[in-house]
């Protein structure tokens, strides 16, 4: 398996940098997310929305 | 123009870095129009004389060759149309020939299971080509949780990408509509057959 890993991330670099595209696109995507997880307090439930604006406040 | 660079992150390795960046590349263009911005910064690109480099290099060209209304005007004909694009870049189409089909239902139980949620505001249905990009980066860098190893990113990417990605890239490259979009169909095409051969090495 060692072995297997080592090859496979050998193979990919070599076949990867052969067109660098870092940070072309952000990497963010837009049409999907991560799940919000229940939270069990029914008075505040922290959205991507509620994230994004308290990354936006920088809070 | 802040772009993030969440691809050197400590513990992504440098080729998986690589790998979420196509991957994040090709989800931006086959989601929306692509914007000025988004253009000007694939026209920076350069490939080596592989099947893969030379792909990004024709995709720098042509970016730099089209305007923002020419590259809208293109992903409107060949993915919205009237009635319907000269392409349905959906799993359900290429595997049954028909839309919203059983490709659909597993990928939607698959997303459940690994805490991926389709994004506020969008309806379309989640086995599109920019989503499935889209979740193959997000599971290599760790976008809906912990990093997903490289079991769940196998059977992810056998089950959900591999079996019809490479037919929907290479009809990209081909379709009538394409100028833009034909160089982004070969980039697509390369790279997943360079996924398929990588997954193959650890099976």
């Amino acid at each position: 398996m060692g072995d297997k890993t080592a090859n496979r991330r050998d193979f990919l670099k070599l076949a990867t940098t052969a067109a660098p595209v870092a940070a072309v696109a952000a990497a963010t995507g837009t049409t999907v997310q991560a799940a919000e997880i229940e939270e069990h307090s029914d008075s505040y439930r922290e959205t991507e929305h509620v994230r994004k604006y308290l990354d936006s406040a920088r809070f | 123009m802040a772009i993030a660079i969440t691809a050197n992150s400590a513990d992504l390795s440098e080729e998986d870095g690589l790998r979420a960046d196509l991957y994040d590349m090709l989800g931006a263009l086959l989601s929306r129009p692509p914007s000025r911005e988004l253009l000007d910064r694939v026209t920076g690109l350069n490939g080596d004389e592989s099947d893969l480099g030379r792909g990004v290099a024709a995709l720098a060209r042509v970016a730099k060759a089209t305007t923002e209304k020419a590259a809208e005007t293109e992903f409107n004909a060949l993915f919205v149309g009237l009635g319907r694009g000269e392409l349905l870049p959906y799993a359900s189409f290429y595997l049954t020939g028909f839309l919203h089909e059983k490709p659909l239902a597993l990928l939607r139980t698959e997303m459940t299971r690994l805490g991926i949620a389709r994004a506020e505001n969008v309806y379309e249905p989640e086995d599109n080509i920019a989503s499935l990009c889209e979740m193959m980066s997000g599971l290599i860098r760790g976008r809906f949780g912990t990093p997903a190893d490289l079991g769940t990113q196998r059977s992810f990417f056998n089950t959900h990408l591999g079996p019809w990605g490479g037919h929907f890239f290479s009809d990209l490259e081909q379709a009538k509509g394409s100028v833009l979009y034909a160089p982004v169909g070969s980039v697509g095409r390369a790279f997943l057959e360079i996924e398929r051969e990588a997954f193959r090495m650890t099976a």
